[in-house]
């Protein structure tokens, strides 16, 4: 669908652009920080139109639960496949088809580029969830493509 | 009617602070403040109750109301009456009614409740806004604008 496209390839110029290498320092190292803060700024704003029309959350898990199904289908149009906890502050969410990596491989083709675009997607979890006054750490791991797991550490104060 | 509205932050810090009419009680920035201030013990108190009851597994019916974004009337002076509704980021919007104008007795919960949650979708598009930094007050005249035209129709 047109609309739909539009996203991703937007999504994939900006880190394009984010990658760009800067004529001042010439360091080839990937910096993929400014397409984190940019996913970070963009769940913080959505997270409080989402949950508008939402009941309270009762805790964690509860909240949890929310970025697997409405959260996931607002952004990806699809809910998260799998969600693991050990109730102990971790949660492991894993996407068998995340739309991000679908379009270009399926398999170990170009899978050391594949950080690149998740790092959006991590950005996002941890601003929709900085909102929802939890802070945590979120990173992402991709064995195969086009699956992805994305872990979620809550910082505890 | 609706006098004063007002969005506080995550820290109790005051986002915006509106209001409206020629009562001499709410019409200057430091009465208002003062209104509001009153009603957040009123308001955590509230929250506090709505968690440790889930977290002991009340009866269903009562945890349902509990999970209610909009948290009614808070309290009642004798010219003001203040409602209060905790989004789930823990964003707090205050209405203060008048009690003392003729229309002020009457107001019905439903109304307060359709107000507020319109105060809700207002605020919503406003942290969409570009230009405001998350935490930081609300300049936005736009914003400020549909506030009163709330207050001046809706309740």
């Amino acid at each position: 669908m047109a609309d739909d496209i539009v996203f991703e390839l937007l999504h994939s110029e900006i880190i394009n652009y984010a990658l760009e290498p800067k004529s001042t320092n010439g360091s080839k190292e990937v910096d993929l920080s400014v397409v984190e803060y940019i996913g970070f700024a963009a769940g913080y704003k959505i997270m409080e139109r989402l949950t508008r029309e939402w009941p309270r959350f009762k805790d964690e898990l509860d909240t949890m639960k929310f970025i697997c199904t409405d959260f996931w289908t607002c952004i990806y149009k699809k809910q998260i496949d799998n969600l693991r906890t050990n109730h102990q502050g971790v949660y492991v969410l894993q996407d068998n088809a995340f739309r991000f990596l679908t379009n270009f491989s399926n398999g170990h083709q170009y899978l050391e580029y594949a950080p690149r675009y998740v790092a959006y997607t991590c950005g996002l979890i941890r601003g929709g969830l900085a909102n929802l006054c939890i802070n945590s750490i979120v990173t992402a791991e991709v064995q195969s493509m086009p699956s992805c797991k994305f872990h979620i550490h809550v910082q505890r104060t | 009617m609706a006098v004063c509205v007002a969005v506080i932050g995550k820290d109790n810090s005051p986002l915006y602070i509106g209001g409206i009419g020629n009562d001499t009680s709410t019409d200057n920035e430091l009465s208002r403040q003062w209104l509001v201030h009153t009603a957040l013990d009123a308001l955590e108190e509230r929250l506090a109750t709505t968690n440790s009851n889930n977290a002991t597994a009340s009866a269903n019916a009562a945890r349902t109301d509990l999970r209610d974004l909009y948290l009614g009337l808070l309290y009642s002076t004798d010219t003001h009456k203040i409602y209060g509704y905790v989004t789930n980021t823990k964003i707090k919007l205050v209405l203060v009614t008048s009690s003392t104008s003729p229309s002020g007795s009457n107001i019905r919960d439903a109304e307060v409740r359709t107000a507020l949650r319109r105060l809700h979708a207002l605020y919503a598009d406003a942290i969409c806004n570009p230009f405001h930094l998350p935490g930081d007050q609300i300049i936005s005249q736009k914003f400020d604008r549909q506030v009163k035209s709330l207050m001046v129709n809706n309740v």
